[in-house]
C-alpha cells in the first residue's frame, strides 16, 4: 500500500480539508491522540471489551462506556442511553407529579392544584381554611411606618406598570408619536464556537453590521392579528364549601315553572289544550278572599229590615189603636149629636128650668138623656091627668111629627149620600139623573104613561115642505128632505173656510194671487237641455221617447231586412245562444253596428 | 396537641366576647328620587353625599339637613355606581347603560367618559393612591381605567359571571372584586392577574367591605357573610346568624358596627370583631309605597361614622344614627358564643 501512494503523484491541497480527527474527543478517547495521554491513565484499549453476542447473559450497560462503539443491546431489556442519547431529562415538564410530603410528614395531596399557573398563586385547599378562626390582635398589629413605606413602594411600582401601559395604548392611537430610530448601524464582533482553519478563513472572530431595514411608517401591519380563542382560564381552584344541599321535592316543586304558553302569540300553530293554555295563569295560586264588609252589609241590612219591620208594626198598631180611638170618640160624639136631635126633633119638653140653658153639649146630652127617662118616667104621670082628647091630639100630633121626621131624615140621609160621593147614589137618585135615550135602551123610559098626552117627535114639526107635496119617484132619495148640517145651527162646528178669508194676511184679491202661482214661470228653465227637444206641451206619459227618423242614404237597412228575408227562420232556432260571438248586443235583429269586424255566423252542419 | 393554623381558636369558649354598640334608629326619611335609590356615596369633606337612582339622575344632598342641593342628568339608564375622588373635584358614576362618567363637581358637568364596558356596569372603585378607576359590570371582567387619560389600562379577566362589587386597597392585593359567580378574586394590578381566589361562597357576593383600620374585610352573599384576612385573604370566620335574604349592602364603620341590608327590608348590625348581630331592623315603605318595595339597594356610613344613610326601593333614602340614650342596661347584649363553630 505504501508504494501506490509513492507511485501516485502528491495532493495538490493539503491534508486539512478533511476533517481534523485529531481534536475530536471520540477519537481521542479511542486511538490515545498521543502515547503520553494513553499512558496517563488509561489503558491501550477500552477498559472492557463489550462481550459479544450470545454471551451478554447477566452484562448491564450503564455507562457510556459500556456500550463500546456501537449502541443499545436489544437483547438486554433495560433503558439504556448510548452515548447519553435519548435521555429525558425533564425536558418539555412531565405529566407527573412527584408525590411530596412537608415536614410533619403528611402527604401534601395539594401539590395538583397547586401547580402550573397556581403556583404563582395563593389557593386554599386545605381543611384549615374553612376552620373559623380568631384573628388574635397581635397578628393584627399593622406597623405605621412599614406600612406607609409598603404603600408607598407598591403605589411607585404600580403607577410605573400603569404608565407603560398607558403609554403604549395611547401611542398605539396616535402615530406620530412613533419614537424614531437610529439609522446608524452597529457593529458587532462575534466569536463563534466552531474554530478551526476549515471555518471563517482560520479568523478567530467576526464582526457583523446590523442596521435597520428602512421600513415605511405608515406601512399598513404585514400581519394579521389572528383572533385565537381565549386561552383557558387558571386552572381551578378547589371549592371551599359545603356542596349544594340536594334539592327536596317540595322545593323543587314550588319551584317548577310551567312553560309560557302565549295569551296572544301562537307563531308555530300549536294546538294546545285549554287546561294547559290558562294553567300559567295563576288562578289556582290566588286566594280569593271576601272582604268582610260584605257581611257586614248584608247582617246591616237584615237588621234594619228587622227594624222596619217591628217599626211598621208598632206604627201601625199604634195607628190602628189611635184610629180606633177615634172612631169610638167619633161614634159617642155621634150618638150623642143624635140623642141630641132625637131630643130636639121630638119636641121634647124643654129641660127643666133648674138647669142651665147655655150648659155643654156632653151636659145637653146628659140632660136630654135625663130629660128622656124623666120624660119616659113622667108620661104615665101625665097620662093620668090628660083627658081622652087631648090624647088623641097628642097622638096625632105624635105621628105627624114622625112623618115628618122620617121624611126629614130621609132626605138628611140622602143629601149626606149625595154629599159624601156619587157611589152612594140610591136608585131614586140615579133614574132622576138619567137620559132619556138611556132609559128607552134600558127599557125604563114612560111613553107619556104619567102625563097622559101623546108625545110627538119635535122633528116633525116644523117641516119645509106640507103634506101636499106628494110622494116622490121610486128612485128618489127622499129620506131626508133637509141637509143634515143644514138643520143645525148657524154656528155649526163644521169649518167653512171662506173664500176671501185671508184676504187681509197675504194681500188682497185672491184670485189674482192665485193666477201668479199658478202661472209662474219660476221653474222653466230659461236654457233646455243640449239635445233635448224642445216640449211646447207638458209630457203625457212618464218617460218620453224620441222617435230618431234619419235618413238612409244608402238603404241599408232595406238591404239588411232583405238579406233577412233570405235565411230560413228555422236556422235562427240553433244560433240563438249566449255563446254567441257578438261584440255588440246579442239581439237578433240588431245587425248594424256591434264589432266593426265580419261576424262569423256558425250555421249548423246538416240538415 | 398540634393546631393546624397558628391563629386557629377552636374553643368557642375563647370567642371573644360582643362589644357593646348602640343600637341604631332612623331620624330622618328623605324622599325626592322618582326611582329607585342604587347607589351612594360620601364627599370627602363630610358635607353632602349624592345618590344615584333608578330614574337616571344623581341628586346631592346636603348631610345635616337632608335637602337637595343639585340634580345631575345624563345617564341614559339606572345609576348603579358612585364615587367621589379623594383627591379631586370629581364624582364618577357608572350606570346599566354601559357608560362611566366623570362629573366635574366645580362645573356640575360630564367631562370625562370612559368607554369600553360592553354592558351594563354594576360597580365603581377608586383606588385610594393611585389615579385609577376600576369599574366591574355584566361583561364579567372588571375594568381599569387611566382618569387622566381616560385609557383603559386593563380588564382583569377571569371572573365567569358579572362583577357586582369591587373595592381598591393601596397594597398588594390592590383590586378585590366578588362576582355572581359566587367566587371572591385579588388581583394583581400590575400584572392584571389573579392573585387569589376564594371560593367559600355558595351564592353570589354583592357586597363587600374593608374594614378601615383593621387588615380585614368582609364579604356579603345570600347564605352568609364571611370574614376575611389581607393580604393573603384567610378566611376568618362566618357572622353568627344567617340573614337568610340576599344581601344588596355591606358597611362598615370605625366603631367596629357592620350593617348589612338586604332585599327584603331587613337589615342587620352586627358586631364586627365577634360576629355577634345585636339588633335587626325593618324598613318601613314610605306610604303610597307597596309593602314589597321594601328592598335596599345601598348603604354607606358617612365619613365620620356616626351616621347611616340608606337608599332604597321605595324611592326613599333613609338617615339612620345611633341612639345615644340607650345604654348596655337598657339594650343588653344576649350573646351565647357559638356551641360549636358551624362551617358552611
Amino acid at each position: 500500500m505504501g508504494t501506490l501512494r509513492e507511485i501516485l503523484p502528491s495532493p495538490k491541497t493539503s491534508s486539512s480539508t478533511f476533517y481534523d480527527h485529531s481534536s475530536d474527543p471520540w477519537f481521542k478517547e479511542r486511538y490515545g491522540g498521543e502515547p503520553a495521554e494513553a499512558a496517563a491513565g488509561k489503558l491501550a484499549g477500552p477498559a472492557k471489551p463489550v462481550p459479544p453476542y450470545g454471551k451478554r447473559t447477566g452484562f448491564v450497560p450503564r455507562r457510556p462506556e459500556d456500550f463500546g462503539d456501537g449502541g443499545a443491546f436489544p437483547e438486554i431489556l433495560l433503558a439504556q442511553y448510548p452515548l447519553g442519547m435519548g435521555r429525558r431529562d425533564d425536558k418539555g415538564g412531565s405529566k407527573i407529579l412527584a408525590l411530596t410530603v412537608d415536614a410533619q410528614g403528611s402527604v401534601a395531596f395539594d401539590a395538583v392544584v397547586k401547580q402550573g399557573e397556581n403556583a404563582k398563586k395563593i389557593v386554599y385547599s386545605k381543611h384549615s381554611d374553612i376552620v373559623p378562626k380568631i384573628a388574635t390582635a397581635d397578628s393584627e398589629a399593622v406597623e405605621d411606618e412599614e406600612y406607609d413605606k409598603e404603600v408607598e413602594e407598591t403605589k411607585e411600582r404600580t403607577v410605573a406598570a400603569l404608565q407603560k401601559i398607558v403609554n403604549v395604548r395611547l401611542s398605539a392611537a396616535q402615530p406620530k408619536n412613533v419614537p424614531t430610530h437610529d439609522s446608524e448601524s452597529k457593529f458587532i464582533k462575534y466569536k463563534p464556537s466552531q474554530q478551526s482553519a476549515a471555518f471563517n478563513s482560520g479568523a478567530k472572530e467576526r464582526i457583523i453590521r446590523m442596521s435597520e431595514m428602512a421600513s415605511d411608517p405608515l406601512d399598513p401591519p404585514k400581519f394579521k392579528h389572528k383572533r385565537v380563542p381565549r386561552a383557558s382560564g387558571s386552572p381551578p381552584v378547589p371549592v371551599m364549601h359545603s356542596p349544594p344541599r340536594p334539592v327536596t321535592v317540595k322545593d323543587q316543586q314550588d319551584w317548577k315553572i310551567p312553560p309560557c304558553i302565549s295569551n296572544w302569540k301562537n307563531p308555530k300553530g300549536y294546538t294546545i289544550p285549554l287546561d294547559k293554555r290558562l294553567a300559567a295563569d295563576g288562578r289556582g295560586l290566588q286566594e280569593v278572599q271576601i272582604n268582610d264588609n260584605f257581611a257586614k252589609l248584608s247582617e246591616a241590612l237584615y237588621v234594619a229590615e228587622q227594624k222596619a219591620r217591628e217599626a211598621v208594626q208598632m206604627r201601625s198598631k199604634v195607628q190602628r189603636e189611635l184610629m180606633l180611638k177615634e172612631k169610638e170618640r167619633k161614634e159617642q160624639e155621634l150618638r150623642a149629636l143624635a140623642q141630641k136631635a132625637r131630643m130636639e126633633r121630638s119636641g121634647a119638653p124643654p129641660p127643666s128650668t133648674g138647669m142651665p140653658v147655655g150648659g155643654g153639649r156632653e151636659r145637653e146630652r146628659e140632660r136630654v138623656d135625663d130629660g128622656d127617662a124623666d120624660m119616659d118616667l113622667e108620661q104615665p104621670r101625665e097620662q093620668r091627668r090628660e083627658t081622652r082628647e087631648e090624647r088623641e091630639a097628642r097622638i096625632e100630633r105624635d105621628r105627624i111629627r114622625e112623618e115628618r121626621r122620617r121624611e126629614r131624615e130621609r132626605e138628611r140621609r140622602l143629601e149626606a149620600k149625595e154629599a159624601a160621593g156619587t157611589h152612594k147614589k140610591s136608585k131614586l137618585t140615579r133614574d132622576r139623573d138619567r137620559d132619556v135615550g138611556e132609559k128607552v135602551a134600558l127599557g125604563m123610559a114612560h111613553t107619556g104613561a104619567k102625563t097622559g098626552e101623546v108625545m110627538y117627535d119635535q122633528r116633525l114639526f116644523n117641516q119645509d115642505k106640507g103634506m101636499d107635496s106628494g110622494f116622490g119617484a121610486d128612485d128618489q132619495y127622499n129620506l131626508y128632505s133637509k141637509g143634515l148640517f143644514t138643520a143645525q145651527s148657524s154656528m155649526s162646528s163644521l169649518y167653512r173656510p171662506k173664500k176671501d178669508g185671508d184676504s187681509e194676511v197675504y194681500g188682497g184679491d185672491a184670485d189674482e194671487q192665485l193666477d201668479k202661482v199658478m202661472k209662474t214661470e219660476r221653474f222653466k228653465p230659461d236654457k233646455a237641455f243640449t239635445g233635448a227637444p224642445e216640449r211646447a206641451g207638458k209630457r203625457d206619459r212618464p218617460v218620453e221617447f224620441d222617435k230618431q227618423e234619419e235618413a238612409d242614404p244608402f238603404g241599408l237597412d232595406q238591404f239588411l231586412t232583405e238579406v233577412k228575408k233570405g235565411k230560413k227562420a228555422v236556422d235562427k232556432i240553433g244560433g240563438g245562444g249566449t255563446m254567441k260571438a257578438s261584440g255588440g248586443s246579442s239581439r237578433d235583429d240588431y245587425e248594424g253596428g256591434g264589432s266593426g269586424r265580419s261576424r262569423i255566423n256558425f250555421e249548423r252542419g246538416g240538415r | 396537641r398540634f393546631s393546624t393554623s397558628a391563629l386557629m381558636e377552636r374553643l368557642p369558649s375563647r370567642w371573644p366576647k360582643p362589644v357593646w354598640h348602640a343600637p341604631w334608629k332612623n331620624y330622618r326619611v328623605i324622599s325626592g328620587h322618582l326611582g329607585w335609590v342604587r347607589s351612594i356615596a360620601f364627599d370627602p369633606g363630610n358635607e353632602w353625599f349624592c345618590t344615584g337612582s333608578a330614574d337616571r339622575t344623581i341628586k346631592i344632598w346636603d348631610l345635616a339637613s337632608g335637602t337637595l342641593k343639585l340634580t345631575l342628568t345624563g345617564h341614559i339608564e339606572q345609576v348603579r355606581g358612585l364615587a367621589v375622588s379623594q383627591r379631586h373635584t370629581y364624582l364618577f358614576s357608572a350606570g346599566d347603560d354601559k357608560q362611566v362618567k366623570c362629573w366635574d363637581l366645580e362645573q356640575n358637568k360630564v367631562i370625562r367618559s370612559y368607554h369600553g364596558h360592553l354592558s351594563g356596569v354594576y360597580c365603581l372603585a377608586l383606588h385610594p393612591t393611585i389615579d385609577v378607576l376600576l369599574t366591574g359590570g355584566r361583561d364579567s371582567v372588571c375594568r381599569v381605567w387611566d382618569i387622566r387619560t381616560k385609557a383603559h389600562v386593563s380588564a382583569l379577566t377571569g371572573h365567569d359571571n358579572t362583577v357586582c362589587s369591587v373595592f381598591a386597597r393601596p397594597t398588594d392585593p390592590q383590586v378585590v372584586t366578588g362576582s355572581h359567580d359566587t367566587t371572591i378574586k385579588f388581583w394583581d394590578l400590575v400584572a392584571g392577574k389573579t392573585m387569589c381566589t376564594l371560593t367559600h361562597h355558595k351564592k353570589s357576593v354583592r357586597a363587600m367591605a374593608l374594614h378601615p383600620k383593621e387588615k380585614s374585610f368582609a364579604s356579603a352573599s345570600a347564605d352568609n357573610i364571611k370574614k376575611w384576612s389581607l393580604p393573603k385573604g384567610e378566611f376568618l370566620h362566618n357572622m353568627l346568624s344567617q340573614q337568610k335574604t340576599i344581601l344588596n349592602a355591606m358597611a362598615v364603620n370605625e366603631d367596629g358596627v357592620l350593617a348589612t341590608a338586604g332585599d327584603n327590608g331587613s337589615m342587620w348590625f352586627w358586631d364586627w370583631k365577634s360576629g355577634h348581630n345585636f339588633q335587626q331592623e325593618q324598613t318601613i315603605v314610605q306610604p303610597g309605597s307597596l309593602e314589597s318595595e321594601a328592598c335596599i339597594y345601598a348603604l354607606s356610613y358617612d365619613n365620620s361614622g356616626s351616621r347611616l344613610v340608606t337608599c332604597e326601593a321605595d324611592k326613599t333614602i333613609k338617615m339612620w344614627k345611633e341612639d345615644l340614650t340607650a345604654t348596655p342596661e337598657t339594650h343588653p347584649v344576649n350573646f351565647k358564643p357559638p356551641k360549636d363553630i358551624r362551617r358552611y
